[in-house]
């Protein structure tokens, strides 16, 4: 039986083999993950290529998905109030991520505001791994102070590009809505560079730092804070690339482009959650509780 | 620049016309693994969550095997049961497998992903290609769980995660080494995905798919049920998705956020796991409050009574359920001024839910009712929720907390809330659109018989829980005192009783797929006044290919 | 290991035995339907609130069955053929809204004071207002006890003739099945090999921890549960009133033998418990044997036939 057109601007999507698929794809890495790191079904642990299959399966899929997606829109599927469903979608997705970030603070939040009653409050004698949290800055479980950082050093840096690269993909977004495809190009470009900048010196900082992810709580919470960042502006800036892709490919033009709007928003989040780990992982600690000898 | 490209809008007809006339027939996989319809995808869901109710409801029936008399029974290490650590297991995956693939996928995939869009008069989902894969990573996620049962726990002799449905490290981490507790986070990371993908759809859907004239004043209560539902999904959990990260991190690689050794705190786990976990026990029962209104206002042939304060009773259960977390926790060692904010906290709860109750009273109250099947269940429901609503009161208290904290009361409380709460809703809402699903009606006689001996069997199964929790048995026990015999007794064979009701279940599906006697549009006669009544049953792969359009005169 | 069924009758006979004893034995009773008796006057606090509360929601819940049944008999097709249309009552609507307001303010008026007594320690302010008139400084005795996989180990403070502090140290687990037969009293799933022996009209300030997992220290006659928590130093107060034998069990899933970490306590005179200090300092088996002869368990109200 045959439909006629609907009368209505609702997107009513082709079956499609790919959620099924990533839905496989992240079954196998699971399982791979899994055999990685405790040993699975006979394969011995530590071997990182079992995250492979999973990996690929859903690399390959989330493309084809996507590219999916694009020709879809290219296609004029997205009307207007597809394009709202898919704003509010991305809102919320957002939101959700906002959640995820509470997570950290709160596990960081916890840490620092209560050291002190963890140290004091308990039986020392019965505990004495808790005498480390008796000062601050914390110490390491091999002995060694955690050598926090100064926050006005590399962080103030990353704060400042973090910044500047957030109005450059503003100057990017007014330039296309104006249909000025040259300056949005610039700016996008820019700001895809001040990220990748923003990533390297993290990796610098990390390199750098006097305390590890498994050497102390207070490496534990820092770097899954800051990594769960981190991973947040590699993807931004992958996101941020991909539209640049894009504009260079002429498939995005100044009426309709809301993968780079949502590339915006997204890194405007990544911002934000970075002003706050910039607020209360660096800097608060330092000046409440005294920077202890802080690092560089 | 001139040359760059613009989108001509005519593709779209040109584009439409192909693609979407073929049905492909029941029997091909490629309909049901590619799926982008709301309602196929709903019937997944909802065949899914059977599959996952039998397990769980497997389960339960090992648990009460094995209590049916003091002693160890059955896990002494001698049979495929296992031994005592078998039994954490299945305590443990029963109340899983109940709560995140059998509650879940049924009221909030099933019936949410099959009525709300057509409640709200729309075609299907907003983002129908991510709805699949909504449900798509439940299967899979489910099997992770599953596979986990039979991996290393303790030791490598010791297989499956048995440290209860709450995850509390250090049980969690240096109590279970072994790979089984690593794929039961990753199960678990997948069904949140899940769930925070089919959440942020359903909002987007609500809010931006409504027919012409459907105000968010006249929306149908179910809609309303989930998009608070959806609301509570999106904020509460990625919150348990940190948690289960520093978990996996704990035990892999080295992190100490719940290490007391490293300075971490256990505690901080619980925080966070319940800041999700008691969300989530509304998460459970606000589809079914939603679901039971429609029911009551139609078999009693009237209008919803206080159709705006039910729908913001709901939306304050949803807001003070995420300030009321610790409630879980009184015994944990909080400070007594922390702990007398949680009391007040949670018993504000009982305001907005007994508006609930007492509305859906008034709405019977002056009708004509007429007691189909749904409406048993229905009126069931009222009854029994506020049988675990009124110790759910109690509990409230910290001062007798202390008491019934981690006692079979607190199980008798939350099975009255759920497995005579929300799966009294799901039977509700299963009957109700059976016919309108499937396209033939249900077998009214057994379906009958199967709500009256599922009300006496969960009755007897849980009602005697509150003896034994106040004389005080610890629950999570694979052996009790001599003493809590008789009741744990009864429980046990209210669980025979209950079985017969679920082969009653059964036995009515096939009869009545057998006898396949045609279903009417609307079996239910004008007061069934949502736009699922208005199509045929079961209705066209695609309605509203013309949205309808609400009058304002017409009533929610 | 399989129980053959189990002796209701002489259990019942026995529970009333246990009545007439001279000492007070705290534990669950078959086909109970209620709290324990209370042992201390804060646990009766608890039963009152409890019955309390229990008296207001067995009221709600009366009332909403009633409005059910009324709705059923008066408002079924039979009865009422036409519906009635109306769908809103503004006043009905504000009463069902305030009414359980009002309720909640009755619960929580006797539920803060409540916890308050639970969580507080009685202090000296107390002690001047008369409320605890007997209590002094001295009067607190404080224990230090680990939830360990799978029994609890105690920690009491003792000043030896010199003058010194020394502590006594010994760890409870639970009496196993086959040896119940022969351990006079025991009860299954409950009684330890060793008791925790408390001076009758002593304070106790009961410290608890945890080595590996979470446990929970629970005691069901005096109102208590507090969690032993690895890392975290828990708190919990009681005065011991009443003579007598008291059970309680784990209460917060630790593994394996969550089941079977049982908590026997006995609560004794003075110098009965300053002898059986003195002993324990040195021999616990002694200080054991020397409190099953001058403080034993009464005999069990609940025997299973074998546990075997
Ligand atoms: C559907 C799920 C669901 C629902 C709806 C509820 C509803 C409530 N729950 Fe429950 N609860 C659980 C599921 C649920 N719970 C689960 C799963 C656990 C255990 C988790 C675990 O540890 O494994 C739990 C545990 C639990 C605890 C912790 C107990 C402990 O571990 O020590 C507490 C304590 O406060 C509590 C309280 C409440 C309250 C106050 C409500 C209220 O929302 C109830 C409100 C309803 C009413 C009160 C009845 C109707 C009202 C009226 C008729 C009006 C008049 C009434 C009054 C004035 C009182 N619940
Ligand atoms: C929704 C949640 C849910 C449901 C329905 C149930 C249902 C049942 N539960 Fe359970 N239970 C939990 C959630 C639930 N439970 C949780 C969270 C725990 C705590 C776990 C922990 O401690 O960690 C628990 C723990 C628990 C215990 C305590 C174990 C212990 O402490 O050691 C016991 C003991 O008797 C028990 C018994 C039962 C029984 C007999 C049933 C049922 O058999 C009653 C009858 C119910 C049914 C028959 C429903 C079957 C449904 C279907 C077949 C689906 C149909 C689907 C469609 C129509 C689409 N449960
Ligand atoms: Cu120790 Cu449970
Ligand atoms: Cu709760």
């Amino acid at each position: 039986m045959a439909h006629a057109p609907p009368k209505h601007d609702y997107h009513i999507v082709d079956p499609s083999p790919w959620p099924v698929l990533t839905s496989l794809g992240l079954f196998t890495l699971a399982l791979g993950g899994v055999a990685y790191m405790k040993g699975l079904f006979g394969i011995a642990e530590g071997n990182i290529l079992t995250i492979l299959p999973g990996l690929l399966i859903i690399v390959l899929v989330c493309t084809a998905w996507w590219s999916d997606t694009i020709k879809e829109s290219r296609a004029g599927d997205h009307t207007p109030v597809v394009q709202l469903s898919l704003k509010y979608g991305m809102i919320l997705f957002i939101a959700s991520e906002v959640m995820f970030f509470v997570g950290w603070f709160w596990s960081f939040f916890e840490m620092v505001i209560f050291h002190e009653f963890r140290a004091t409050g308990m039986d020392i004698a019965l505990h004495e791994n808790l005498a480390a949290w008796s000062n601050w800055p914390p110490m390491q479980n091999d002995g060694h102070q955690v050598q926090t950082f100064d926050p006005f050093h590399l962080p103030l840096i990353n704060t400042l590009i973090l910044l500047l690269s957030g109005t450059t993909v503003t100057w990017a977004h007014h330039a296309l809505q104006q249909g000025d495809y040259k300056e949005a190009k610039t700016g996008l470009f820019i700001t895809v560079l001040l990220g990748a900048f923003f990533s390297a010196l993290q990796v610098l900082e990390y390199m750098e730092a006097g305390f590890s992810f498994d050497g102390s709580l207070y490496g534990s919470a820092f770097f899954m804070a800051t990594g769960f960042h981190g991973a947040h502006v590699v993807i931004g800036t992958i996101f941020l690339a991909v539209c640049l892709f894009r504009l260079l490919a002429k498939n995005m033009t100044a009426e309709k482009h809301l993968g780079f709007e949502f590339a915006a928003w997204y890194w405007h989040f990544v911002d934000v959650v970075w002003l706050f780990l910039f607020a209360f992982v660096y800097v608060a600690p330092h000046i409440i509780l005294g920077g202890g000898g802080g690092h560089h | 620049m001139t040359t760059e490209p613009t989108i001509k809008r005519e593709a779209v007809a040109d584009h439409h016309d192909g693609s979407h006339n073929d049905h492909p027939s029941v029997w091909n996989p490629m309909r049901w693994l590619n799926s982008t319809n709301h309602k196929d995808i709903g019937l997944m869901y909802l065949f899914f969550a059977m599959f996952a109710g039998i397990i769980g409801f497997g389960l339960s029936g090992m648990i009460r095997m094995e209590l049916m008399e003091p002693g160890v029974q059955y896990f002494d290490g001698s049979s495929w049961w296992g031994d005592q650590h078998n039994f954490n297991v299945v305590t443990t995956m029963h109340g899983l497998t109940m709560i995140f693939f059998m509650v879940m996928p049924a009221l909030i995939g099933g019936f949410g992903n099959y009525f709300v869009p057509i409640m709200i008069g729309a075609p299907d989902m907003a983002m129908p290609r991510m709805n699949n894969i909504s449900f798509w990573l439940m299967p899979f996620s489910f099997a992770l769980a599953l596979i986990s049962m039979f991996v290393p726990g303790v030791s490598e002799a010791s297989k499956g995660f048995g440290g209860g449905w709450v995850l509390y490290p250090p049980l969690s981490t240096s109590g279970h080494p072994g790979s089984s507790m690593d794929l039961l986070i990753l199960s678990l990371h997948i069904a949140g995905i899940s769930s925070i993908l089919g959440a942020v759809n359903f909002i987007v859907t609500i809010l931006n798919m409504r027919a012409p004239g459907m105000t968010i004043h006249k929306m149908p209560l179910f809609a309303w049920a989930l998009l608070i539902t959806a609301f509570l999904l999106v904020l509460a959990l990625p919150v348990l998705a940190a948690a289960l990260t520093m978990l996996l991190t704990d035990r892999n690689f080295g992190s100490q956020f719940f290490d007391p050794a490293g300075g971490g705190d256990p505690i901080m786990f619980q925080h966070l796991f319940w800041f999700f976990g008691h969300p989530e026990v509304y998460i459970m029962i606000l589809p079914g409050f939603g679901i039971i209104s429609h029911i009551i206002s139609t078999f009693s042939k009237k209008p919803v009574f206080g159709y705006l304060a039910m729908a913001y009773a709901m939306a304050a259960i949803g807001f003070i359920g995420f300030i009321v977390w610790a409630h879980h926790m009184y015994t944990v060692g909080m400070g007594v001024e922390l702990k007398a904010y949680f009391v007040a906290a949670t018993m504000v709860i009982a305001v907005p839910t007994g508006v609930k109750i007492f509305s859906w009273i008034a709405t019977m109250w002056g009708g004509s009712i007429e007691f189909k099947v749904p409406m048993l269940w229905a009126i069931g429901f009222v009854f029994l929720f506020t049988v675990g609503g009124v110790t759910g009161v109690m509990l409230a208290n910290a001062g007798v907390d202390h008491m019934l904290h981690d006692t079979y009361y607190v199980v008798a409380h939350f099975h009255y809330v759920l497995s005579l709460g929300a799966v009294f809703t799901l039977f509700a809402g299963w009957y109700y659109w059976f016919e309108k699903m499937f396209g033939f009606k249900y077998n009214a006689p057994l379906a009958g018989l199967h709500f009256w001996l599922m009300f006496i069997g969960t009755n007897m199964i849980f009602f005697p829980q509150h003896f034994l929790g106040l004389n005080g048995m610890p629950r999570r026990y694979v052996d009790y005192p001599d003493a809590f015999a008789f009741w744990n007794k009864i429980s046990t064979f209210g669980y025979f009783v209950t079985m017969v009701a679920m082969i009653v279940f059964f036995v009515g599906l096939i009869l009545s797929m057998i006898a396949r006697k045609k279903g009417q549009a609307n079996p239910w006669g004008e007061y069934a006044t949502t736009l699922e009544w208005t199509l045929s049953s079961p209705p066209p792969f695609h309605q509203f290919n013309e949205l309808p359009v609400v009058k304002k005169t017409d009533h929610h | 290991m399989r129980l053959h069924g189990l002796k209701l009758g002489a259990a019942m006979a026995g529970a009333l035995m246990v009545g007439a004893g001279a000492a007070f034995a705290n534990e669950p009773s078959p086909m109970a339907i209620g709290p324990q008796p209370a042992a201390s006057k804060a646990a009766e606090q608890v039963t009152f609130f409890h019955d309390y509360v229990m008296v207001i929601i067995t009221l709600i819940t009366i009332f909403v069955t009633i409005l059910l049944g009324i709705v059923v008999v008066k408002y079924n097709a039979k009865a009422n053929p036409t519906p009635a249309k109306f769908s809103h009552n503004t006043m009905i609507e504000v009463i069902w809204t305030i009414a359980p307001v009002l309720i909640l303010f009755a619960i929580a008026i006797l539920s803060f004071p409540l916890l308050f007594t639970q969580d507080v320690e009685p202090t000296r302010e107390k002690l001047e207002s008369g409320e605890y008139a007997e209590l002094t400084a001295d009067d607190w005795i404080t224990i230090k006890t680990y939830g360990r996989q799978w029994y609890w180990s105690y920690f009491i403070d003792k000043e030896n003739a010199d003058g010194e502090v020394e502590t006594v140290e010994f760890d409870a687990r639970m009496i196993p099945d086959a040896d119940i037969p022969s351990v006079p009293g025991a009860r299954r799933n409950l009684s330890t090999d060793y008791a925790l022996v408390i001076p009758q009209g002593k304070y106790i300030r009961l410290n608890l921890a945890a080595s590996d997992v979470i446990h929970a220290w629970a005691m069901p006659a005096f109102r208590l549960k507090t969690d032993a928590v690895p890392g975290r130093l828990n708190q919990l107060w009681f005065k011991a009133e009443k003579l007598g034998v008291y059970y309680g069990q784990c209460s917060e899933l630790c593994g394996r033998d969550h089941s079977f970490m049982p908590i026997e306590m006995r609560i004794v005179p003075q110098d009965q418990y300053d002898r059986w200090l003195e002993l324990a300092a040195n021999d616990i088996d002694e200080a054991q044997a020397y409190i099953d002869e001058v403080a034993p368990r009464p005999v069990s109200p609940v025997q299973v036939a074998s546990a075997q």
